[in-house]
């Protein structure tokens, strides 16, 4: 019940915002497709269901791919594997940001000079090449496109978590509860931890817009996992099938507008929640 | 004057550092996998056993590891090369080489041209803050922001190159094409590479437009503007002589770190439009599992980064000389 309360409440302070309201609004789309796709696609994405190469029409809405599958129902269960890439991969960066970035902000020194480092060298270097390399060495399956995301995007993250920490170890009922006699770990993940979780959840929701964007990236040059249908996948299909010398612009065009929708209201709700808990940022 | 040239030195020791840790890290990678080195450097189908027993020899894989990594930085420092790619048979340095000039154009133009327009509007959206072009200038560099880079590419190819006929659909030579001079072959491959880095273009100006757009908005409300509207200066005249300049330093920080951010965008535009660079070899790479080749396209896209940060750094530090102090 308490949770149910918290996510009420922030469903609350994010409708209230105008960009958070048409960022949820978005998100509906991808979202729904996601958790019913079978109320919403007319074939199962899998079944050859007509001739290959079809136009869109009443019976397929997107025509049907170089197989003879209908792309619509593609799309629509490629949400599925898209958002759950996305969410996955954001999620495992902003855990080991939020890991590293709470020790390096409580303790500094050179624990700190260290990651700060690493942080400027990742956030120089072009990170496809190493992407891709991580990719290929680790081979298809989608476990493996997540966990490459994952480990190059979470330094940019550690270094905001960082500030957090360092600016709220200094307030004065930190002070208390160090005398008190409560030990490092407790004031990390008993005090300061809970006070950025807004801010957490604001990482995980704008990473994940990120991680599609990789994920899409990443499938599209060929290292995404065959067996399973993603937005990326399919314009991978559709390009190595030759839609764009035979102007088959639908079967381009409906995952890369999927994905934008997607990371749009993930962009938007991000922007909500920073603004909530940065009011300063209102209005810029 | 010995401050610049300690600043310079200073940079240019640390970016060194950091490519060799990444050349390090390439050495190490393959030896840690299962398999080993062997199985990613010199065990291929594509690669006769005469040139096996060669590679073998020449690398040191026989050898105690740090004696292979000696070899390994012996060949690089000397050669610039680091193994024999198993899908085209060539040294990886010969290959990368070759496609190299290909994505430094398409990146370099793409930056300077982006961040030229993207400023040029930030400032004329900050000083119409509110206004109907503000508004739509934002949004749409956020949906811009949020759009998959080669799927922009393919789009615009689809419309300009399909069904427009304005740009060819693949390549960058046009083939059987007898070039008289050569005027004529640049000619023919900014034709076609017009519509690659228009795409790259359109992709990087967000990012400047929005930046120039807070650094503009943050300026006009310093007092020093205000004098200058008292003086009786005209909003234009402001805009260029007290407000471009302060407004642009941030711009040329992000310019660094814009870098990769385009080498990786064209490296997947390079895929779009069949552009032979090392994007193109990365696909290739990952496609014929050329790991020698792969690794080659790391280091050296690593070391182009690396090499234009230092450049883009060098420079600003003649425009802001307070860097230099830091």
């Amino acid at each position: 019940m308490r949770y149910l309360k918290k996510f009420i409440d922030a469903m609350r302070i994010i409708v209230k915002n105008r960009k958070g309201f048409v960022g949820l609004i978005l998100l509906l789309i991808p979202v729904s497709m996601a958790v019913a796709p079978n109320l919403i696609a007319p074939y199962n994405p899998w079944d050859i269901v007509d001739k290959p190469f079809l136009p869109p029409s009443s019976k397929h809405l997107l025509g049907t791919n170089d197989v003879g599958q209908d792309i619509f129902s593609e799309l629509v269960y490629g949400s599925r594997i898209s958002l759950l890439v996305g969410v996955s991969a954001a999620i495992a960066a902003v855990f080991i940001g939020t890991i590293v970035g709470l020790f390096t902000g409580f303790y500094g020194g050179l624990l700190d000079d260290i990651l700060s480092t690493i942080t400027d060298v990742m956030l120089l270097l072009p990170i496809l090449p190493f992407m891709i390399l991580m990719a290929a060495l680790l081979g298809q399956g989608y476990q493996n496109i997540v966990l490459t995301i994952a480990v190059f995007t979470w330094p940019g993250i550690a270094r905001l978590i960082k500030a957090q920490v360092m600016s709220l170890k200094n307030f004065p009922y930190i002070e208390a509860a160090k005398a008190y006699g409560a030990s490092s770990m407790r004031l990390m993940f008993r005090h300061i931890l809970p006070q950025i979780y807004p801010l957490i959840v604001a990482f995980v929701i704008l990473r994940t817009g990120g991680a599609i964007l990789a994920e899409a990236a990443l499938s599209f040059l060929g290292l995404g996992d065959p067996t399973q249908k993603s937005w990326g996948g399919m314009i991978y299909w559709a390009m190595n099938s030759g839609a764009i010398s035979s102007g088959r612009w639908w079967w381009i065009v409906a995952p890369g507008i999927m994905i934008t929708i997607t990371v749009e209201a993930t962009a938007l709700i991000g922007y909500a929640i920073e603004e909530y808990v940065n009011p300063r940022l209102k209005g810029e | 004057m010995s401050g610049l040239i300690r600043f310079f030195i200073r940079k240019i020791i640390a970016r060194f550092i950091t490519f060799f840790v990444i050349l390090t890290l390439t050495f190490i990678i393959p030896r840690l996998l299962p398999g080993g080195a062997f199985a990613y450097l010199v065990e291929n189908p594509n690669i006769p056993p005469d040139l096996r027993q060669v590679l073998i020899k020449q690398f040191g894989l026989d050898k105690p590891l740090l004696d292979q990594y000696l070899a390994f930085l012996k060949q690089f420092f000397t050669t610039g090369n680091i193994g024999i790619s198993f899908s085209r048979l060539q040294p990886v340095s010969t290959v990368i080489f070759q496609a190299l000039p290909w994505t430094i154009t398409l990146v370099t133009t793409s930056i300077i041209i982006s961040a030229l327009i993207g400023m040029l509007l930030g400032l004329y959206s900050a000083y119409r803050r509110g206004g109907y072009f503000d508004t739509i200038s934002v949004a749409i560099s956020m949906i811009i922001r949020s759009m998959p880079g080669f799927w922009l590419g393919m789009v615009l190819l689809i419309i300009f190159g399909y069904y427009l006929g304005w740009a060819p659909l693949f390549g960058v030579y046009t083939y059987g094409y007898q070039y008289s001079n050569i005027l004529d072959y640049i000619g023919d491959v900014l034709y076609h590479l017009r519509l690659p880095m228009i795409t790259l273009i359109i992709l990087s100006i967000p990012e400047y437009l929005i930046l120039m757009r807070n650094s503009v908005i943050n300026i006009l409300g310093e007092d020093f503007i205000m004098v200058a509207q008292a003086k009786g200066l005209t909003d234009r005249e402001i805009l260029i002589k007290h407000v471009f300049r302060p407004a642009s330093l941030p711009i040329l920080t992000a310019l660094t770190i814009d870098v990769g951010f385009s080498i990786s965008g064209a490296m997947l535009i390079e895929r779009v439009f069949s552009i032979p660079g090392v994007g193109r070899l990365a696909y290739d790479a990952v496609y014929m599992q050329d790991y020698p080749l792969l690794l080659g396209v790391v280091i050296y896209t690593s070391a182009l980064t690396l090499i234009l940060v230092t450049i883009i750094e060098i420079m600003y530090s003649f425009i802001d000389p307070r860097v230099r102090l830091e």
